[in-house]
């Protein structure tokens, strides 16, 4: 009886998660205009969002697993002095507001060493530059924390083995460690990917809402209804989620082939 | 010949203390402790993945305390077996000669041969996932023998298997280890396999050799207390010397006395063990014979078990005999019968008590 309740209880939950996102989508119906929705697919502004959301997300989760790669390697199997600190300091961009972060972002540039930067490397505040860094900083925390939790899915043994089968570290990490871990991998990308892609409060920060230059898409779903226009705000939430749902069945779709391999 | 020097290894919390190990050419060694011991802490500190506090590991008289893993040509077979999971076997076992970057040619006969020693040619083309734990077994030691390497280091791998398969894979063992001369250790916590596997024995307990010499030696005479408790030596009784003559040392344990070989150096306060199969048990007085203890006993109970029972006695003492079925019904023990135990002098071990 308990054991029925509790599946019954549980089952319960998981669908009303669906149901508060699915009622989410279906209420833009009420909204929808097909018009509307034709018109922002074909227009330049529209297609230059996309592009740029696109563009940006991607490098900024590539970017990220450059790093949170071999530091997610390094946090699964060396204790090192600041380890803590770095395990830590992980959660940051969760604890704190995206706004916040690019907020602090905004001030670093305003510092000398920011401005010197700004003039002799990059330009970030209103840039393009700005949207990938914004980005990258939301969530190189996060991808560095799957990423460590999908080195420690490996055993140290495996390692250990390759090396004493004559393989040098960075040998045995190749062939071995990445290798398993490659579901981990794809993972951490897609979810990282996902998260760049609907970064809105650090992006704004650093680069502005600057129309055909820095407006990616959730910008531009912020401006189409800071200035009321709430059809035109349906069809951009479409979208995204068109964007964002396609890449998750595609990258649950893999995944799959990759665990029957 | 792989030797440890006074080695100190820290692993997180866990210290081993002092470890003195010779392994000689040729020779299968095992290091038998419970879990806990420290048995792969040691193995670590010997593959190279922990580096000791002091001390110092010699192969062949070089130092190697600070060699790299890859560079020491160990073979390793962890508990777990190790296989690479993305690999099918054959990969699995040409990972060396990729991974040294050596002419495939070189290895291939030798492994030819394992492969065929081993009985896994069916098997070269299937994804460890698939394969039996006995499967998994063989492949694991082709793989580390492949590389021919100058020490085998094996973790309690056989553990995971059941008793048939186990016997098996220790014949497969003992076999392998003979007939191509490899130097050997292994690790684990039971006392069957070290004995079959191993020519000597060191006793690991709470990061500490007690005790290391040739098997029968370890098993028979435990050199200290706590090695005779895991040894599982059924009778162990305190007891006092009273005379010493002819290196025959007569010991009064409980309300009986025995004589047993004396120990070395003077001493009183002993630990008495004996081994239950070494009590043999007679209906009634019986008559004299060369076994120097005759002790009446009276039968406490009779403990079931395979291959052999227990027979629990009061000779004065708390006493364990272990008798196979058929002499148990033979006797026709029963509680409170009257027995003689007889125990052979050399039979009763004289454990001395560090004051």
């Amino acid at each position: 009886m308990l054991v029925t309740s509790l599946r019954q209880t549980t089952i319960a939950a998981a669908l009303s998660v669906l149901a508060l996102y699915g009622g989410l989508i279906l209420s833009l119906g009420w909204f929808f205009d097909g018009w509307v929705l034709r018109d922002a697919l074909l227009s330049e502004r529209t297609l230059f969002s996309v592009r740029l959301s696109l563009l940006a997300a991607t490098l900024a989760a590539c970017l990220a697993m450059l790093l949170a790669i071999p530091a997610a390697y390094a946090l699964s199997r060396y204790r090192f002095r600041g380890r803590e600190l770095v395990d830590t300091v992980l959660e940051l961009p969760i604890i704190v507001s995206p706004a916040a972060l690019g907020a602090m972002l905004l001030i670093f540039f305003n510092n000398p060493m920011g401005e010197w930067m700004q003039n002799h490397v990059l330009r970030f505040v209103f840039a393009f530059a700005g949207i990938v860094l914004a980005q990258f900083v939301t969530i190189l925390g996060i991808a560095t924390r799957l990423l460590t939790t999908c080195f420690d899915e490996v055993p140290v043994e495996l390692e250990t083995v390759a090396r004493t089968l004559g393989a040098t570290p960075r040998h045995a990490f190749l062939t071995i460690t990445l290798p398993l871990a490659r579901r981990g991998l794809i993972a951490a990308f897609i979810l990282s990917w996902a998260k760049a892609l609907g970064e809105f409060g650090a992006t704004i920060m650093v680069a502005g809402t600057m129309a055909m230059r820095t407006e990616t898409l959730p910008i531009a779903i912020y401006m189409r209804l800071a200035s009321a226009d709430i059809k035109g705000t349906v069809a951009l939430i479409l979208v995204l989620v068109a964007i964002g749902l396609t890449a998750l069945y595609i990258s649950r779709r893999l995944l799959g082939r990759v665990a029957h391999a | 010949m792989l030797n440890l020097e006074s080695v100190t290894v820290a692993s997180g919390s866990f210290r081993l203390r002092d470890i003195d190990l010779a392994v000689a050419d040729g020779e299968c060694h095992a290091v038998l402790g419970p879990s806990g011991s420290g048995k792969t802490t040691l193995l670590n500190a010997v593959l190279g993945v922990l580096s000791p506090e002091s001390g110092h590991i010699r192969l062949d008289g070089a130092d190697i305390t600070e060699l790299p893993v890859e560079r020491r040509g160990f073979g390793y077979v962890p508990q777990n077996l190790g296989l690479f999971p993305h690999l099918t076997v054959r990969d699995n076992l040409a990972y060396s000669v990729h991974a040294r970057g050596l002419p495939r040619a070189q290895f291939q006969p030798l492994v030819d041969k394992l492969v065929e020693v081993t009985g896994i040619g069916a098997l070269l083309d299937r994804w460890p996932a698939t394969l039996s734990g006995g499967e998994r077994q063989r492949v694991g030691l082709v793989r580390a023998l492949a590389s021919q390497p100058r020490l085998v280091l094996l973790d309690e791998p056989f553990t995971a298997l059941n008793e048939s398969l186990r016997r098996e894979l220790w014949w497969l063992m003992r076999e392998l280890q003979q007939q191509r001369g490899l130097t050997v250790l292994i690790v684990t916590h039971d006392l069957t396999e070290a004995y079959f596997l191993a020519d000597r024995i060191s006793v690991l307990l709470e990061g500490r050799v007690i005790q290391q010499g040739e098997k029968a030696q370890v098993y028979g005479r435990p050199a200290a207390p706590e090695v005779a408790r895991f040894m599982g030596v059924e009778t162990l009784q305190p007891g006092r010397i009273i005379t010493v003559q002819d290196g025959l040392a007569t010991v009064e344990v409980g309300g009986a006395q025995l004589l047993a070989i004396a120990p070395p150096g003077v001493t009183e306060h002993v630990l008495v063990s004996i081994r239950g199969e070494d009590v043999i048990l007679q209906r009634g007085v019986g008559e004299t014979s060369s076994a120097r203890n005759r002790l009446p006993a009276r039968v406490v109970s009779v403990q079931p078990g395979m291959p052999l029972l227990g027979v629990e006695l009061d000779a004065g003492f708390p006493l364990l005999a272990l008798v196979t079925r058929p002499a148990c019904e033979e006797l026709n023990l029963r509680p409170g019968d009257l027995v003689t135990a007889i125990i052979k002098a050399p039979a009763v071990h004289l454990i001395v008590q560090s004051s």
